[in-house]
């Protein structure tokens, strides 16, 4: 039995080539072959089992088409059940940016206080993308700047010697529960004072977001120069967000007919948006000041 | 057990004689030893099944064992059989073409010399998994087992870096292309990874090389990215999160 099973490694190549039929001792367990009428068990299971081999046969072909009809079943599923919850198309309205769009409105996250118009252009009843729209919200900046505030938390970390990958996680994590929080608050706020806007999730997630670049601004100076020079930002960055915040909500929530509704609602709205704002500088301490020591 | 003995002789020496005639006509030396080569199906219903499998050889069956056209049962397709002459080398079948590996990693080298579009259309993901081993294995050597955490994070960077392209231009790209590019211009972290054993990454120099390295990997993958996908004017717009995934690979390695 001991030559038999040794040789059993090579079997495939032998039967390939030379023997039609597969010996009863070196069971084909790779193709759809079963094994030998014998019943043998295969002692030397065919470690180099060949390819072609698998692929000439009429049983693996089936199986073969079977398991990418069913991939590519599962793949449709996914997409139909992730567009139920996600509509993309109103998803790439957000991320239509370009560079130019990009640099003014990170300029106007930093001092909005000499910009005149903050009304969001339509064109038809619909809003212009953030190409064409300064005043437009976009998704791209605050997932940037999401994903920037990790990176510069994780690197002030390791600047403090308290560095570890899972560290990066929690950071990240953490971010996201609030963003979360603040998000689902926002959208509370709205659904009672029942404001008739386009607000969508998407837009409050946007302006939500235009906190992290806040964040980060905060954190670098901290990181160059000291604690002061955080605080400084902080205090900047906080006051530029607050005024940018609540200009840009109280004419996002007009809609395109500049109609604001009757004057409890506006009032309730108003607060909504100075509850919004004053939130901001908090979050932005609770999430920096342990970064910055 | 008279018969054990004729099957023995009968064993070794058609097997044996049979197998030269076989290894003259093949490359691979490896198997030229004793070898049960089978027996006819017509001998199946005769052996019952606690026969131990040195009794199993047919008598008579030598001089039909190696005919394949005699065998209708297993290898009935004659391709099958002639396949195995025709098989293409391993390398081939898996896809594997070290000449095309080379020129794309020379490629992302040089982040300033225009890129063609087309050269990222096959999805080799051989190359970016090297790469992936050899950052994992430098990061080994300086004392920081986190291969776990290179993997994830390619992962999760591929997906978020495809899902972002496809969300900023029409889906053209797809995964399996992001992954490629991407972990082709990983090269470069590797490059800084081997420096963080020769010298400690944490003071100004390491800081700056850090950039710079982040740099070149973020205008490689952008510049093929926008040959790829067409955009206009988004050139650093697609370099931004390049340089964000790569960041988190210079945070692994340097602290």
């Amino acid at each position: 039995m001991a030559y038999h099973s040794g040789y059993g490694a090579h079997g495939s190549k032998h039967r390939a080539r030379a023997a039609p039929d597969p010996p009863p001792l070196f069971d084909d367990t790779s193709g759809a072959y079963s094994s030998q009428p014998g019943g043998y068990p295969a002692p030397g299971a065919d470690v180099a089992f060949n390819v072609n081999h698998l692929l000439g046969d009429p049983m693996a072909n089936v199986a073969m088409a079977y398991g990418s009809s069913i991939a590519s079943h599962g793949k449709d599923m996914v997409h139909k059940e992730l567009h139920r919850f996600v509509s993309v198309n109103k998803l790439k309205y957000f991320f239509a940016v370009d560079t130019a769009y990009v640099a003014k409105k990170l300029g106007l996250l930093v001092f909005p206080y000499t910009h005149q118009n903050w009304e969001v252009q339509y064109s038809r009843d619909v809003p212009l993308p953030p190409r064409q729209d300064l005043n437009a919200p976009d998704l791209y900046i605050p997932t940037m700047a999401f994903i920037t505030y990790v990176l510069l938390a994780g690197m002030a970390l390791g600047i403090q010697k308290r560095f570890s990958p899972e560290v990066l996680g929690l950071c990240a994590s953490t971010a996201l529960v609030w963003i979360v929080m603040e998000v689902l608050a926002l959208l509370l706020g709205v659904y009672l004072a029942t404001v008739r806007s386009d607000l969508s999730t998407f837009h409050l997630l946007a302006y939500s977001g235009y906190k992290y670049v806040g964040m980060i601004l905060s954190v670098l100076t901290g990181l160059l120069f000291g604690s002061d020079g955080y605080y400084v930002a902080l205090a900047w960055t906080s006051s530029s967000l607050m005024y940018f915040i609540v200009r840009s909500l109280r004419t996002a929530a007009l809609g395109p007919d500049n109609n604001g509704g009757p004057a409890p609602r506006q009032r309730l709205q108003l607060y909504l948006t100075l509850g919004a704002a004053a939130f901001q500088p908090l979050i932005i301490y609770w999430l920096t000041f342990h970064l910055v020591r | 057990m008279s018969n054990l003995g004729q099957f023995d002789s009968d064993f070794y020496q058609s097997n044996y004689t049979i197998d030269n005639q076989e290894l003259s006509s093949e490359d691979s030396n490896a198997y030229g030893h004793l070898y049960v080569s089978g027996k006819q199906p017509a001998s199946d219903q005769r052996q019952p099944a606690f026969i131990p499998p040195e009794m199993l050889l047919p008598s008579g069956g030598e001089a039909q064992l190696f005919q394949p056209a005699s065998s209708p049962d297993y290898y009935s397709q004659s391709s099958y059989v002639d396949s195995f002459e025709e098989e293409p080398p391993l390398l081939e079948e898996l896809g594997i073409n070290f000449n095309h590996i080379w020129q794309k990693t020379l490629t992302v080298l040089n982040p300033l010399k225009p890129a063609d579009g087309s050269i990222m259309n096959e999805t080799d993901l051989t190359g970016p998994i090297l790469f992936c081993v050899t950052l994992g294995a430098t990061l080994l050597l300086a004392g920081k087992v986190q291969f776990g955490y290179v993997y994830g994070l390619s992962a999760v960077g591929c997906l978020g870096i495809h899902t972002l392209l496809s969300l900023m231009s029409s889906p053209g790209l797809s995964c399996g292309c992001v992954a490629s590019v991407l972990g082709y211009c990983l090269l470069p972290m590797v490059i800084l990874s081997g420096c963080g054993l020769v010298f400690s990454l944490q003071g100004t120099f390491g800081t700056v090389l850090a950039l710079v390295i982040i740099g070149w990997c973020s205008l490689s993958a952008s510049k093929i990215f926008i040959s790829a996908l067409d955009m206009k004017g988004q050139q650093l717009l697609v370099a931004y999160p390049c340089a964000l995934f790569y960041g988190l690979f210079a945070l692994l390695t340097v602290f």
